[in-house]
């Protein structure tokens, strides 16, 4: 068995392919076929939340996933969330709220959110803390990151 | 962090897998959800030569189902922490499930990793297996000389390793849903609250009015295996809960395993924890 082969998924909405080897993962998939730079290795042990996308729906870390078995998969990062040129509501919270210093962190903890919110649109304090335990802000905007999601949750109604 | 160069496959029936996994060097491995391995491939602790995937291998590796008369549940290998934590019906008759996965790494994590992935990689460090064990839980394993089954805490033998015979895969597992038990699992970490513990205690108890019926202790994290603490069981099974009968409980599990030191703690301290930790919760659980 060869040790690359061609896999077919959609990225974003947009019917793609790449060739990929077995030891690719679906970061480097990402960034060095697609420009996509939005999701980034930064810890390799799936414990910052940096590299998050979604594969088919589900939130994963990029960087413990192998691009191999992606094949007639759907991927969205985070860089598939605007619809055009107005952002998604949990990128303008976070924007509106000042939750970020450098934004290393910042493309990881929106996806984490947006799934939050769509699995519980009102999460206590409690459990917002607890669902953005695997995505860690070096320069510590948390208590900002807490407020745009919870002024997120409001907005739910 | 590079991987070495590997070969992957998913196999669409058993045979297949079982002919993949012969590979003549023996470094072919089985992946579930591949969290752990993927770890230790990118660490370059582990350099498979090929990696069989068994998402698709049979239908019996996956699904959750409820026996008829509600007596157990049965779980296919591949499925993931999430779907377990999201079952209700599971989650409302094993609830100490849930309570351990909200402790478990992250829901990106959850998403991907599986039950008989984390039972395969035989990590003592991990969460859910004494939690399984704690429950009298069995293993259905599969290989190419047929199908056997056994108790879960017979699944282990040590650091990363298992008592599967070679080209065996686990299938199922089978945790029985027994009335009137109390169910805890404590997991104490000593460097941040979401790292792996420096110990874990899945316990299980049956109380009868103030006297208990009957229990189950599992220690994980400070022995190379989960381990089930017999002699501190039997301080307690039968009698009256008291503090003095925790105390001893506590006292007894600190002296009867072979505690390991690591990074999370001495092996003084984490018998120390263990003692505490212990008496705390069964004191708990009995109110």
């Amino acid at each position: 068995m060869s040790t690359h082969r061609l896999i077919r998924f959609t990225l974003n909405g947009v019917p793609s392919k790449a060739m990929v080897s077995s030891q690719d993962t679906l970061i480097d998939l990402l960034q060095n076929q697609f420009d996509l730079k939005g999701a980034r290795e930064s810890c390799s042990q799936g414990l910052c939340g940096c590299c998050t996308v979604y594969l088919n729906d589900k939130a994963i870390s990029a960087c413990l996933s192998l691009a191999w078995f992606a094949d007639g998969a759907e991927i969205r990062t985070i860089e598939g969330l605007a619809q055009g040129e107005t952002l998604d509501p949990v990128q303008q919270a976070f924007i509106d709220a000042g939750a970020f210093q450098c934004g290393f962190c910042t493309s990881g903890f929106i996806m984490m959110t947006k799934k939050l919110l769509e699995e519980n649109p009102h999460p206590t304090e409690e459990e917002i803390r607890h669902y953005l335990v695997g995505n860690l802000c070096r320069c510590s905007a948390y208590p900002e990151i807490i407020d745009a999601v919870k002024a997120l949750s409001r907005r739910a109604g | 962090m590079a991987m070495a160069d590997l070969d992957i496959h998913e196999p669409g029936d058993l045979a297949e897998a079982f002919c993949l996994l012969r590979a003549p060097d023996g470094a072919a491995r089985p992946m579930g959800g591949g969290t752990a391995l993927m770890l230790m491939m990118k660490a370059q602790l582990f350099k498979p030569s090929a990696l069989v995937s068994l998402a698709k291998v049979d239908p019996r590796f996956h699904g959750v189902e409820l026996s008829a008369d509600g007596a157990s549940f049965s779980i296919g290998a591949m499925t993931t922490f999430a779907e377990l934590e999201h079952h209700a019906d599971l989650c409302a008759r094993l609830p100490v499930i849930a309570q351990t996965m909200v402790t478990l790494a992250n829901p990106r994590v959850r998403n991907v990793a599986t039950i008989g992935g984390n039972l395969a990689h035989a990590d003592p460090h991990l969460d859910l297996p004494p939690v399984w064990a704690s429950l009298d839980a069995e293993v259905s394993v599969i290989g190419p000389q047929g199908e056997r089954r056994f108790p879960v805490i017979e699944l282990f033998a040590g650091y990363y390793e298992t008592t599967l015979q070679p080209g065996e895969l686990i299938m199922r597992l089978h945790a029985p849903v027994q009335q009137g038990w109390r169910r805890r699992y404590v997991k104490v970490t000593t460097r941040s609250a979401h790292d792996w513990p420096a110990i874990g205690i899945a316990i299980g108890l049956k109380m009868q009015g103030a006297r208990c019926e009957d229990l189950r202790l599992i220690l994980s994290a400070a022995t190379d295996r989960p381990t089930r603490l017999v002699a501190a069981e039997a301080v307690v099974r039968g009698q009256a809960i008291t503090d003095d009968l925790l105390a001893a409980a506590g006292k007894a599990a600190a002296s009867e395993v072979h505690i390991e030191t690591d990074s999370r703690g001495s092996s003084d301290y984490k018998a120390h924890l263990l003692s505490v930790h212990l008496k705390r919760a069964l004191h708990d659980l009995c109110e």
